[in-house]
């Protein structure tokens, strides 16, 4: 089981001298509104280095979420700069950050967003094919990649005739599918009872265990608890942050 | 899973939706094809019609359209001067004038009356009975067989007007066969004689004048049709008479009446493409806004714009690809119906169709759909293109 899930989850364990995977320094977000101007994310310094394991909570409209993305790479910041790897990804073109975001960024939604015309095992191959992947390789990591979330046995069955945390297990399987250096959650118990949300946080937990730096946006202070470090948002700014 | 197979799935999502959109396109596709089929439908069914009579040049006394000019003086004899030309095969002098046919117990029926002259090929195929061969005979249409109730073997009185003058005396005339000609149209009534048959008929004073020839080239030596070589010559014996190829006579058909069936064709096709256009861009859209949740997803997940772009266009060329593939038999089912009701034109020749098969039309139709398909996706894929996934990602979970 370790082999499969360290080769699942992500490239390997932490390690102090590894460069940071993601280092932003002063960055800033603001909305240009009818109303006039919005600043969702204020001036935020944040590094991640690997195997890292940090939730960002908050209220409702705190910037969480925009945060995360410009962590993602599929928002740009208005202001600071966001070294993913070492690149800054504001000199990127759109083609080469969503090549990053394939190969190096896994995502997991609050709503799945499971492809509803695929099976569990198509959806899960889609990015590895996307990417360029054999198809003998895809095969054999798609069947480990169902292995490792439980669901070796739902690998012909479409979104539709699988429960909301199969789904969500689904997606986190897709997420590592290029076995990605980050992986993003963004409320990823909020659509799921409490029994389902503490499995699907323990499959996450062990994602990370497994060596993928991985960021959390919730609401849930149990799903935070389980982090290794907390921040902790208000109005666009860090409140807050704690290390376990 | 390449671009095509993801649009597959993406379609078979919605099945209803896809086959209503296809449905549509090939509904649209059908008249779009009908359309190209028209605008040049009659010009090539002509041009296969004076092919098929077996000549390929038309002598007559000025410009005007053959049969609507005046008469060519002595055209028999002419039609045997050009007949001895090495360049040519074979030549028929024609002379078209009315008649009044009357078989006792019967209705008197309007009828042509076409006298013929000059030795060589017929245009007409002789059904039952014979030829032409002694003076007095006649050929008829089954039209007046059917009217008349005459067969081979029969006689019949013939009141000819010719010239105008509607006095003449009556001839008794002999039908010698039923024929069938290719340029009759669906009710007309026609019978045929020899020129001396016709200008006896006529009061004799005016042998062997004619309205027409008709002039069969001879194959040069490679065996192509050697109708230019042949025009020259007559041109050079007959210098005062016109040669109008086939070519050139379907030409002034094509510029003269026949051009408003292009132009009519060239206005629906236009209104056809439009609707398509609308049909296939309303689909495309509905689903594409349905699914912007989905797309910000996959772009999330790393799938350039390029890659759903190119989603968006398959999923257009598919729906406008089965479409368009059903829209050709459709189309020609449609083609065959439109016809039959067509033809009821007056004047035309019933052998004359409005829709013919043509590969140029199934290829233009597949350009056409081929744009179509790329006009129609223009606005989804502008949506695609430009679709913020921060923006959208964070409006799905509020939603």
């Amino acid at each position: 089981m370790t082999t499969a899930t360290q080769s699942a989850g992500g490239p390997g364990t932490t390690t102090s001298a590894a460069p940071a995977v993601i280092e932003a320094t002063h960055i800033t977000r603001v909305f240009p509104m009818a109303s006039g101007q919005v600043t969702a994310v204020a001036d935020i310094s944040l590094t991640i280095a690997p195997g890292d394991h940090l939730a960002i909570r908050g209220p409702s409209g705190c910037g969480k979420s925009t945060l995360l993305h410009m962590l993602g790479c599929v928002d740009t910041a208005s202001s600071g700069t966001l070294l993913f790897n070492g690149r800054d990804v504001a000199t990127l073109s759109d083609r080469d950050r969503s090549l990053l975001r394939l190969t190096q960024i896994g995502f997991v939604f609050q709503r799945f967003f499971l492809l509803p015309m695929l099976t569990a095992w198509e959806n899960i191959e889609l990015p590895q094919a996307e990417s360029g992947v054999g198809k003998a390789e895809r095969r054999e990591r798609t069947r480990e990649l169902l292995d490792y979330v439980g669901l070796g046995k739902r690998a012909g069955h479409r979104p539709s005739e699988l429960s909301g945390g199969e789904m969500q297990r689904v997606a986190i399987a897709r997420a590592l599918a290029n076995r990605p250096r980050l992986l993003l959650a963004d409320e990823p118990t909020g659509e799921l009872d409490r029994t389902t949300g503490d499995q699907i946080a323990a499959l996450l937990d062990r994602v990370n265990a497994d060596g993928t730096a991985m960021v959390l946006v919730t609401h849930d202070p149990s799903l935070a608890d389980r982090c290794q470090r907390v921040l902790t948002m208000r109005d666009g700014r860090v409140e807050s942050e704690t290390t376990r | 899973m390449n671009a095509i197979p993801f649009a597959w799935r993406s379609l078979r999502r919605q099945p209803a939706r896809a086959a209503l959109g296809i449905l549509g396109v090939a509904a649209v596709g059908a008249l779009l094809f009908d359309m190209l089929l028209l605008s040049n439908g009659l010009v090539l069914s002509m041009r296969d019609m004076l092919d098929r009579a077996g000549f390929d040049l038309r002598v007559t006394a000025t410009d005007a359209l053959p049969g609507q000019g005046p008469r060519l003086p002595k055209g028999l004899a002419t039609a045997q001067a050009i007949a001895a030309l090495p360049t040519v095969q074979a030549a028929m002098a024609l002379r078209f004038a009315d008649a009044t046919l009357e078989v006792p117990g019967r209705a008197p029926l309007e009828s042509g009356f076409q006298g013929v002259g000059g030795a060589g090929i017929r245009p007409w195929t002789v059904l039952r009975g014979r030829e032409l061969a002694t003076a007095g005979d006649v050929l008829i249409n089954e039209n007046v067989a059917r009217t008349l109730g005459v067969e081979p073997g029969a006689t019949l009185r013939l009141r000819p007007t010719c010239a105008g003058n509607d006095s003449l005396p009556a001839q008794t005339v002999t039908v010698a066969g039923v024929a069938k000609l290719p340029f009759d149209t669906l009710t007309a009534a026609t019978v045929i004689a020899s020129m001396e048959t016709m200008a006896t008929a006529c009061g004799g004073d005016d042998s062997g004048d004619a309205d027409l020839i008709m002039v069969g080239s001879r194959p040069d030596a490679e065996g192509n049709a050697g109708s230019d070589a042949a025009a020259r010559a007559i041109a050079a014996a007959v210098p005062e008479l016109k040669v109008l190829t086939n070519e050139e006579l379907v030409g002034r058909l094509e510029r003269g009446g026949f051009s408003y069936f292009r132009q009519i064709s060239t206005v629906l096709t236009t209104v056809t493409l439009s609707f398509a256009v609308l049909l296939i861009t309303v689909l495309l859209t509905v689903s594409v806004n349905q699914r912007l949740g989905d797309i910000a997803a996959l772009r999330a997940l790393g799938f350039s714009r390029g890659r759903v772009v190119s989603d968006v266009l398959s999923e257009s060329g598919l729906i406008v690809g089965i479409g368009g593939l059903l829209s050709l038999p459709l189309g020609w089912g449609l083609a065959q119906l439109l016809d039959v009701i067509l033809k009821r034109i007056p004047g035309l020749p019933a052998e004359a169709h409005f829709f013919v098969f043509a590969g140029e039309a199934v290829a233009l139709h597949i350009v056409l759909l081929a744009a179509t398909a790329v006009a129609a996706a223009l606005y989804p894929v502008w949506i695609v293109a430009r679709l913020p996934i921060a923006a959208t990602l964070r409006n799905e979970v509020v939603s």
